[in-house]
């Protein structure tokens, strides 16, 4: 039986794998994630009005030009590559810049003047609207003008006025040694982003997969000559094992599709070092890595695996024993919305986690089994759980599919021979007093 | 051998299957005939286990079926039961593993059947591209792929032609003639007269005939009579013991209670002298079927 039980394991999961349809979807996969990951750098490639050279005049009557120059650029540095700035001092007149402007309509024209209560005034002049980020940091320089104009006034020394405007040192002390600092709301989103999410997907497919091998075998009675000659127990264990190292394979074949999307980005940087990151991938990568949260990941990475295979086989169970219920594809799917739901939940609560830290409820949830794996892992890796508590968790998952195995089994065998819906309730509750 | 003891399932209290026992010896082809919702499909489900008696066992040679005997038997389910996605060479093989066979013999078993059904150039074809006879060739290849000792057929002959029938026919009694017991079940009565040697009629569940088929008609005491010419209708309608005259295409069809009814027929026949044909024959199983089913209906 064991032979046999191989054997259908490895026809399900060639039924997934082997299909000219797995690879295509894995190849598509693959380059919608090259994509994501370098969207910014593929907009750029292929270049457009944002690449032309762009005039910044400044009418200064404040003398504080350098000022405000070095600050614009400095604050604009890292969109340089998207906005080629060139800040001028001009000594046209306003009119004459008014109208080259008509002729380059990128170019903006800051014309700064003396105000007699608040320092200085400025006006910004532009032929269409100035994007909001460039604003922002036009606004936001000329701000910074202002202070230096005014702490120039108050007669301060050049060090007293550099010790003021040189941020508050602050150290951030945590008593509790679980605590892995901040930003955890990124930490949490990223989370979200390379785990939840995936898993999210995966079980949709798991979900579907098994349900329409199910019903295939079955409305096509080939089930009858398949139970003739091994046991429901073997076929379902087949479907269980082949379905759950199908997700597993294309989970392993997700995570290195977004390997090499980074690992594409770090190339398209240039330089020697090709793995280097650069813009906000790198900074969130700088984040996880100061923030200790790898090194928590990696002590909880064997109960986080566990929970995702116990998960996994939790949710193919219930697909099994579902979809041997049905007569029909069309109802296997209507019972499909109630599973969908309930992973909506555990995704939701899984967002919700960051925002309220320490809510008994979401910890609650994150002991109950099929939604667990969704919700343990981001409380754990946000500290608000600690391993012990995401080993509880992991081993109630294992008992709970360990019981659902069990019984979902009894109604398994009753299920794949049956094909009226005519008291299906009754048969199925009836179904699993027998042994 | 395949023993049937006494065995009665029920669906919740409906009683499908009513203390039903029979015997298949190796070399026999046995009938297992009823109409729909006999119970039929339910002993050949309890017969390769696929459903557990409520009472009563099923053994082959001595051996209570379980899943270590499953190997040695072949099953034809009377719907079609093939993974239409795949192709013939797959869903062969795929069933040959299940009964444990190895690759190669599977192949090797294959390209024999293939070529008996003539249908050799569909090794690679998908199932669904078949038409209905070709697909229930393949589900009969599948059924004796392992070249079972019990071989169970429902309605074997759906979906082909005449020439069909008479090729599968001849390899039914091929396998007759090796040794394997095989049960046939079919809703036609000339198919299961021309070579079933022993059946059961079921009716509700229940056996209500069974036995060899040549005792059943035996002892089945009403006769035909096949006349042939022109001869006093209303005479031999009006004598005792004549169950019904009926007017066929080109003869007439005289139903008698018994034996010695002939003699009186003849004697009304023998008048005439344009009578070219005067047949006496046993009932055709139709018709004992048709009589014993009625009855149990009607009582």
């Amino acid at each position: 039986m064991k032979d046999k039980l191989k054997f259908l394991t490895k026809q399900s999961l060639k039924k997934k794998i082997d299909t000219k349809w797995f690879k295509g979807v894995n190849i598509l996969l693959l380059v919608l994630l090259l994509f994501l990951a370098n969207m910014d750098r593929v907009v750029t490639f292929f270049g457009g009005d944002f690449e032309g050279e762009k005039n910044i005049y400044v009418l200064d009557e404040v003398n504080g030009f350098d000022f405000f120059s070095n600050t614009f650029l400095a604050s604009s540095k890292s969109l340089e590559e998207i906005n080629n700035y060139k800040v001028l001092k001009s000594s046209l007149s306003l009119e004459s810049l008014k109208k080259s402007l008509e002729e380059n309509k990128e170019d903006i024209i800051v014309s700064l003047s003396f105000d007699e209560t608040n320092f200085m005034k400025a006006e910004i002049i532009s032929f269409d609207e100035v994007n909001m980020m460039t604003k922002q940091m036009l606004i936001s320089s000329l701000n910074s003008l202002k202070e230096t104009m005014a702490f120039q006034n108050s007669g301060l020394t050049e060090d007293e006025i550099l010790s003021l405007k040189t941020p508050v040192s602050v150290t951030s002390t945590y008593l509790n040694s679980e605590v892995q600092g901040e930003n955890q709301e990124l930490i949490a989103s990223l989370a979200i982003l390379v785990i939840i999410l995936p898993c999210f997907f995966l079980i949709i497919m798991l979900v579907q997969m098994i349900g329409a091998e199910v019903n295939d075998e079955k409305t096509t009675r080939s089930m009858e000559i398949i139970i003739s000659n091994v046991s429901p127990k073997t076929h379902f264990l087949s479907k269980i094992y082949a379905s759950t190292l199908f997700v597993l394979i294309q989970g392993a074949l997700l995570l290195f599709y977004g390997f090499l999307a980074f690992l594409l980005r770090g190339v398209f940087a240039g330089g020697s070092d090709s793995l280097m990151l650069t813009g906000s991938v790198g900074e969130i990568l700088q984040v996880v890595r100061d923030s200790g949260i790898i090194n928590i990941l990696l002590q909880g990475l064997p109960f986080i695996l566990l929970l995702f295979v116990f998960s996994f086989i939790s949710y193919a169970i219930l697909a099994g024993v579902l979809a041997s219920m049905t007569t029909s594809i069309e109802d296997f799917q209507q019972l499909q919305t109630p599973i969908m739901l309930i992973i909506m939940v555990g995704y939701y609560l899984a967002i919700m986690a960051s925002q309220f830290e320490g809510a008994f409820f979401i910890k609650a949830v994150s002991y109950i089994p099929m939604l667990s794996f969704l919700l343990s892992p981001v409380l754990y890796t946000l500290g608000q759980i600690t391993i012990i508590e995401l080993g509880i968790s992991t081993l109630i998952t294992g008992i709970f599919t360990f019981v659902l195995f069990r019984y979902g089994l009894r109604i398994y065998k009753v299920g794949i021979l049956n094909y009226s819906s005519t008291k299906l309730w009754k048969k199925m509750f009836r179904s699993l007093k027998r042994k | 051998m395949l023993s049937v003891n006494h065995v009665t399932k029920y669906y919740d209290k409906v009683k499908a299957v009513d203390d039903l026992s029979f015997e298949v010896k190796n070399g026999e082809i046995f009938g297992l005939l009823g109409v729909n919702g006999a119970g039929k499909t339910t002993t050949f489900r309890m017969i390769i286990g696929l459903l557990e008696p409520s009472s009563g066992d099923v053994f082959l040679d001595g051996k209570k079926i379980d899943y270590s005997v499953t190997d040695t038997i072949g099953f034809l389910t009377e719907e079609r039961s093939l993974l239409t996605k795949l192709t013939v060479k797959e869903q062969i093989l795929y069933y040959g593993k299940l009964k444990g066979m190895t690759e190669e013999k599977i192949m090797e078993k294959l390209d024999y059947w293939l070529q008996k059904f003539h249908i050799e150039e569909y090794k690679e074809r998908k199932i669904k591209e078949l038409s209905k006879g070709n697909q229930q060739k393949i589900q009969f290849i599948s059924a004796v792929i392992n070249d079972p000792k019990l071989l169970i057929l429902d309605e074997p002959f759906t979906g082909l032609d005449p020439i069909n029938v008479e090729m599968f026919m001849q390899v039914i009694k091929e396998f007759k003639n090796s040794g394997s017991s095989i049960i046939f079940s079919s809703h036609r009565m000339e198919h299961v007269e021309m070579f079933c040697e022993k059946l059961v009629i079921l009716v509700k569940g229940k056996s209500v005939l069974e036995g060899e088929l040549k005792q059943i008609k035996k002892d089945y005491r009403k006769k035909n009579i096949h006349i042939q010419g022109k001869f006093d209708k209303e005479a031999v309608k009006n004598l005792a013991g004549v169950l019904s005259l009926e007017e066929r295409a080109n003869d007439f069809l005289v139903k008698i209670e018994s034996e010695s009814v002939i003699e009186k027929v003849f004697q009304v026949i023998k008048k005439s002298d344009e009578i070219t044909e005067f047949r006496v024959e046993d009932p055709t199983l139709n018709e004992i079927f048709l009589s014993k089913v009625g009855e149990s209906y009607e009582g």
